[in-house]
């Protein structure tokens, strides 16, 4: 809601300044808006994630600390930032804290690039969603530094795996992009979403949804791809040496990057911001918090794949259906 | 590419207990392992000799805290053979209904555990649990205690079935064949599981004879050799009781045997519940043994839910002269070795947690 109120009074109208200086202000004031919208989020869902999880598995979840443990997490918070930090001595420190850095500052950034609303929009690009995924890109190479400066052989292993399977898995995901983007005439979002306003294309192009959203799985980590944190073989991924209050941050970094996943689920397939009634800043956020709900279930009832087999299926039958995506899409709608 | 050595354990998610593994990976491929064991090394088997004979059932059930009651009526059975006592009828079916929910309660463990092993978030970990506690209330209803049951003595056991066990245990397996049922479709139907367990860790006939393995493991490659049949003891052949094998010799034949094993449990007890004769089941009170036993040995086989134990033991007034434990997780993971030849490290651990190993086991 304070999104809304700000989009009505003088965010929007700042965003959309021809005064420089003003713009940088909207940027400024937008930034911190969205900063405050990630942390909201990521500290709702660590919650919501374990209530969930207790859920399915028969249990209660946290009970006691503030109503039905809502404030856990914050304790939680606060125990990690009091732990000691150890660092093997075979890590390369300053590239292993930049690179985790990077990884938070690069799934924000594409937040803040998405639009929340019409009006709510840090910069609407031509190309805006090419550049999303121009970025997101960057994400293989910084787990790859993280893993492999944190001197831990588990890590590297598993910052190896990673790399692998988003690389493998972004060819796909591209594609499907490509297939959206023919839809939509354009690579800008601000028309994708405004040509869903009759057909969201979760129902123009089913198969590319599917992909995508097994893509995003990968992408994020998330199981039945969560090599990151294999606790049964690699302990915690490229993770494993990562302690204390670099830890919560890297359960931070999680969050975003669901909350970033999502929002990009919601805008791609699921209209964006339209529905009935309430405010448009307000959809996007209640398909994207629907959209991490799922994600959250599956997390408790899958199992672990093996890499070669995420790989084989990433190659052997994401690729392909993403192609038969697309050649649909140009059939049937372009051509 | 390069050999990379990695070190796995001692504390470690999926080793179960104190295991080390010493694992050398190429790429992700599995081409060495070396188990150290030793590390939950308690001398139990020398303890034994210092203490009197019914003192030791305590540190007996201790040797595998998944199923402590099988344990503790395998040491009792080799003391009791080797002094000549004689078990009360009505004794052994209450042992035998004891070891049976014990079997239950373990290998539910057992399913929770393999399925944390592939990495699945605790959810069947919790399920398999829930009614594994179950099984704890009903031992405990006939115990006394949730954990370490301490309840078998000389000739008999130390409390006799309550009046109501009979009706609490039939619901329960009521209960149990619904929820088994539950758990099938849960798992089978999962595809990634299926991809994990059809066709990996495949252990041949002949290489099941080799190694010696016992347990799930022998009969899940294709041999019927069970202790309960082949060398009966208490009521088994009384209660017409079958061999369950699988053919596949892979992990999911040894998940599906167990599966299976759980069922036959279930039948056995219902079977024995029903036919339980009145009587008197209490054991000699501990003060009256150490008689003049002076060397007589015995040499108990008892199916323990993770396999053969033998159990040889030297008598002496008083004491055990020597007691020396044949441990089916000690035997069964010697064939971890052979099986992770060249797999992929991601099923080191799916074949680890299939063999089932309880470390306390493995080190004695």
């Amino acid at each position: 809601m304070i999104g809304n109120l700000l989009s009505y009074f003088f965010l929007a109208e700042w965003l959309s300044s021809s005064n420089p200086l003003l713009y940088l202000l909207g940027l400024v004031v937008y930034a911190i808006a969205v900063a405050i919208v990630i942390s909201v989020f990521a500290y709702c869902f660590g919650w919501i994630e374990r209530k969930i999880i207790a859920k399915v598995q028969h249990r209660h979840g946290p009970t006691y600390v503030g109503k039905y443990g809502i404030l856990q997490n914050l304790a939680d918070l606060v125990k990690l930032l009091a732990k000691q930090q150890t660092v093997p001595d075979t890590a390369d420190k300053p590239v292993l804290y930049l690179s985790i850095m990077l990884v938070l500052a690069i799934s924000t950034f594409i937040i803040f690039l998405l639009p929340l609303s019409p009006t709510l929009q840090a910069s609407n690009l031509g190309f805006g969603l090419l550049a999303i995924f121009v970025i997101i890109a960057f994400f293989p190479m910084l787990i790859f530094l993280t893993g492999f400066s944190s001197g831990n052989k588990f890590a590297d292993i598993s910052a190896q795996r990673s790399v692998l399977i988003m690389i493998a898995y972004e060819i796909p995901m591209m594609i499907v992009v490509a297939a959206a983007a023919l839809l939509s005439r354009g690579y800008n979002i601000q028309s994708l979403i405004t040509m869903q306003s009759s057909n969201y294309f979760v129902v123009l192009m089913p198969i590319g949804f599917v992909v995508f959203f097994i893509v995003m799985l990968a992408e994020l980590e998330r199981p039945p791809f969560d090599l990151k944190e294999a606790d049964s073989e690699l302990i915690a991924g490229w993770l494993t040496d990562i302690s204390a209050p670099f830890y919560a941050f890297a359960l931070f970094i999680d969050y975003t990057r669901m909350f970033m996943g999502s929002l990009l689920i919601a805008i791609l397939f699921f209209g964006g911001w339209y529905g009935p009634l309430l405010p448009p800043e307000v959809w996007l956020l209640i398909k994207a918090v629907i959209i991490s709900l799922f994600i959250v279930v599956i997390r408790a009832t899958t199992m672990r794949m093996r890499i070669d087999r995420i790989l084989r299926t990433g190659w052997w039958y994401l690729v392909p259906l993403s192609l038969i995506n697309l050649l649909l899409v140009y059939i049937l709608f372009v051509g | 590419m390069p050999i990379t050595r990695i070190n796995i354990g001692p504390v470690h998610p999926s080793t179960h207990g104190v295991l080390r593994l010493v694992v050398d990976i190429d790429g992700d491929t599995v081409k060495n392992v070396e188990p150290h064991i030793g590390m939950l090394h308690r001398g139990v088997e020398k303890l034994v000799e210092t203490r009197m004979y019914m003192q030791s059932p305590p540190y007996m059930e201790k040797l595998d805290y998944i199923s402590p009651l099988s344990y503790d009526e395998a040491y009792v059975a080799a003391v009791e053979a080797a002094l000549g006592v004689e078990v009360k009828e009505r004794a052994q079916y209450v042992r035998l209904i004891q070891l049976e929910l014990q079997r239950i309660a373990s290998h539910l463990f057992f399913i929770g555990t393999l399925c944390n092993d592939l990495g699945q978030m605790f959810t069947t970990f919790m399920w398999a649990f829930e009614d594994r506690d179950k099984v704890l209330y009903l031992l405990q209803e006939a115990t006394g205690s949730r954990m370490f049951y301490v309840n078998m003595r000389l000739g008999g056991v130390v409390r006799d079935l309550p009046p109501d066990f009979a009706e609490h245990a039939l619901n329960f397996l009521d209960y149990l064949d619904k929820r088994l049922k539950e758990y099938e479709s849960f798992i089978e139907k999962n595809p990634v599981f299926m991809e994990r367990m059809k066709g990996v860790g495949v252990l041949s006939r002949a290489d099941a004879i080799d190694l010696g393995v016992t347990g799930h493991v022998l009969r899940a490659s294709g041999i019927s050799y069970d202790v309960r049949k082949d060398k009966p003891y208490y009521v088994y052949e009384k209660l017409n009781f079958n061999v369950k094998t699988q053919q596949g010799g892979d992990n999911f034949a040894r998940y599906k045997l167990r599966m299976e094993e759980i069922r036959e449990s279930a039948r056995l007890i219902r079977r024995a519940l029903n036919t339980i004769p009145e009587g008197d089941a209490l054991g000699m009170p501990i003060r009256l043994i150490g008689p003049s036993a002076k060397n007589k040995i015995s040499m108990v086989s008892r199916e323990l839910p993770r396999g053969e134990a033998l159990m040889y033991l030297v008598a002496d007034p008083q004491r055990p002269y020597r007691l020396s434990i044949r441990s089916p997780c000690f035997i069964n993971l010697a064939a971890l070795g052979h099986l992770t030849s060249d797999v992929r490290l991601a099923d080191l651990f799916a074949i680890m947690g299939s063999l089932d190993l309880v470390v306390a086991c493995v080190d004695r």
